[in-house]
């Protein structure tokens, strides 16, 4: 390894390992972290700062930007509680029921919006519904868990929704359909499995009385407190149609046009926003995740120096020469982008191991590469707790709600609470993710 | 007593939280005649009758074949009269229900600090659709005026005293006395408590320029 290599790689390194055991401070950290390697690849003379930040991918920030306005006009317009409610009428407000019903919808839901922004309105009915049945830790810790999974597969599903996706839709990776068509299914494959694993051999609901008055009290409570929140077509027809048309919009115009994704995201929430008014334009001062996209940024800059020294593509190179089959390098390729990804999270991750992806694609089928690390890192992202990217918020959000069980005992959703439902996923997620790719090695 | 969910207690505390003593009592108390009768009311009443005394009234008018107190929003329309701002103390979705769709010049504002049990703010103000605006105690006097009224929930009393939240007591006070027109209390039990007055604080009723119901 060069100088170069080892001082911007360490600065990336420990960067990542300081946000990871500081989160409170995780946007100084690695704007600052950012800072100093744009002042190492200038003084190392591997590339200036404005030749780096030129490098960064601002289609995939506009992308991000967008779609998260596109979610808070959802979320405006009430679209999630309405959701929350008829989850709750669905499952009948039995418990076992309850778990599945709204892994579903959560899945469907971080399918389309931003995982934060549906968790953030979807957790308090959960919560209440937690509350009013007087569940176990058990239940608490496998419901919670479960729905945390199945945001982030749903996320890896399309091409929208999350992050990982985002930036392989923006960096031209893969297509729109040419993603959903693959990530969809596999995503939802993985889903089933583990609703069947967690329903008929974890069974979270087990010694939990499920009697008559108990669900006629929850769904009665239930009704009450939603006995008048409906649906604002104002908000959510504007953003249901920009949605819908971006979505035609992405499968259906030509490459040669030369309108990318990030035009569209740009034209379809703006014209979504603008249709709403003055609360399009609040949304567009106040909605917009500068936490984010501060983060996000930071980390393309610091991945941006360290590409620039090659080190991603010696990383490929040495992969690809490993003394096995195309087929293991990728399984190692993945399995390694799992493990990552639970340490340090999926937006430092992906924007590390795309650029060993883009290399190893050169060699294996693009989807195979780029489907595996979707799932790979969807896997890690469902590992621990704090790798989960609305993990941290479902820990709050839940102890902020008091929850207790029948004898009047705290209930938590801790790191330690969620490894059960952790291990479980990622094992399931990456074998599944891992299945996907050999079979798409073995059909090209 | 032993056909009662483990967890009524925790269910009856979060539907209190959110809904109000007095409507809670009365969903508890109809869900549960519904699905066990006057048994089921019995043994409700005897395990949460101590700690929520509106549940405990509500429980023993069921028992005695009393129905619950109409819910009339007339009387506090008229002593509404001329008012511009109102600012509500206290939760009682039943009554506000019925009074705020009869006022809909009047802007209407609900202090959400200071309550002894706290629901989820956003949700309670959806169910407003906007009518209703979110009122913390630091700036409530902003509301004052000459046309603006404050409004709390009486939970029973007698000619002398009343008894109202705790949160009243956070607003109510001499100098709050000068800068609103009038202090409304607006009686959601109809009767005395039986049990010992749980969650609420007790308050001359003359401290208020009205007490209806």
């Amino acid at each position: 390894m060069s100088d170069a290599q080892i001082v911007l790689s360490a600065i990336l390194v420990i960067t990542l390992l300081a946000q990871a055991f500081a989160p409170a401070l995780r946007v100084l950290i690695v704007t600052a972290g950012a800072g100093l390697a744009c002042l190492a690849a200038t003084a190392l003379g591997v590339a200036d700062t404005g030749a780096i930040l030129a490098a960064v991918p601002w289609d995939v920030l506009v992308i991000l930007v967008t779609l998260g306005l596109l979610s808070q006009i959802f979320a405006e317009s009430r679209l999630f509680d309405r959701l929350a409610v008829s989850a709750t009428r669905v499952s009948g407000a039995d418990p076992a029921r309850l778990t599945l019903v709204f892994a579903v919808a959560m899945y469907l839901a971080s399918g389309v919006v931003n995982n934060l922004t549906a968790l953030v309105l979807v957790l308090p009915v959960i919560h209440v519904l937690l509350g009013l049945g007087g569940m176990s830790q058990r239940y608490v810790s496998w419901t919670l868990g479960v729905l945390l999974v199945a945001c982030n597969l749903g996320g890896a599903a399309t091409p929208i929704g999350d992050f990982p996706a985002i930036l392989l839709l923006g960096r031209g990776n893969m297509g729109f359909g040419e993603y959903l068509v693959r990530a969809a299914p596999t995503t939802m494959i993985a889903l089933v499995i583990l609703l069947v694993l967690v329903h008929l051999v974890v069974r979270p609901a087990r010694g939990i009385p499920s009697d008559p008055l108990s669900t006629r009290l929850t769904r009665a409570v239930m009704e009450a407190l939603h006995r008048r929140v409906s649906l604002r077509r104002r908000l959510f027809l504007p953003a249901a149609i920009a949605l819908g048309a971006m979505v035609v919009a992405w499968l259906a115009l030509p490459q040669r046009w030369g309108i990318g994704p990030e035009l569209v995201c740009w034209i379809g929430a703006g014209g979504a926003l603008l249709a709403c008014g003055r609360r399009g334009e609040g949304l567009a001062r106040r909605g917009i995740d500068a936490e984010a996209v501060l983060f996000l940024l930071s980390l393309f800059v610091m991945v941006g120096a360290v590409s620039r020294t090659g080190l991603f593509a010696d990383v490929a190179h040495a992969l690809t020469e490993l003394p096995v089959s195309p087929g293991l390098q990728l399984v190692i390729f993945l399995v390694l982008g799992g493990v990552l990804t639970g340490l340090f999270s999926a937006g430092p991750s992906m924007a590390a191991l795309l650029e060993v992806a883009e290399s190893l694609a050169r060699d294996l089928p693009g989807e195979a590469v780029y489907v595996g690390l979707a799932m790979a890192v969807c896997a890690g992202s469902s590992l621990f707790l704090t790798a989960a990217t609305a993990g941290p918020l479902a820990q709050a959000l839940t102890e902020r709600a008091e929850l207790r069980d029948a004898e009047g005992n705290q209930l938590r959703f801790g790191f330690f609470d969620f490894l059960p439902v952790g291990l479980l996923s990622f094992a399931l997620i990456l074998a599944v993710g891992i299945a996907y790719a050999l079979w798409s090695l073995g059909r090209a | 007593m032993s056909a009662l969910p483990p967890a009524l207690g925790q269910a009856f505390r979060i539907a209190a939280a959110e809904l109000g003593m007095a409507a809670a009592a009365r969903l508890f108390v109809d869900e549960v005649a519904a699905g066990g009768g006057a048994e089921a009311i019995a043994a409700l009443r005897d395990r949460l009758g101590r700690e929520y005394p509106v549940l405990d009234l509500a429980a023993a008018r069921w028992l005695a074949g009393e129905a619950p107190p109409a819910i009339d929003p007339g009387p506090v329309i008229a002593a509404l009269a001329g008012i511009e701002r109102l600012v509500a103390v206290g939760l009682e979705v039943h009554h506000l229900d019925a009074l705020l769709p009869r006022v809909p010049a009047i802007e209407v504002g609900l202090v959400t600090e200071g309550r002894a049990l706290s629901p989820e703010w956003r949700r309670v103000l959806a169910n407003y659709d906007g009518q209703v605006e979110a009122v913390g105690l630091s700036d409530f006097q902003l509301w004052a005026g000459p046309r603006a009224a404050l409004l709390t929930f009486v939970y029973g009393g007698d000619s002398h005293v009343v008894h109202v939240s705790g949160q009243w007591l956070r607003v109510s006070g001499p100098d709050v006395r000068l800068i609103f027109r009038s202090l409304i209390g607006w009686d959601v039990v109809g009767g005395a408590l039986h049990v010992y007055p749980r969650w609420f604080a007790e308050v001359a009723r003359s401290s208020f320029t009205e007490v209806i119901g």
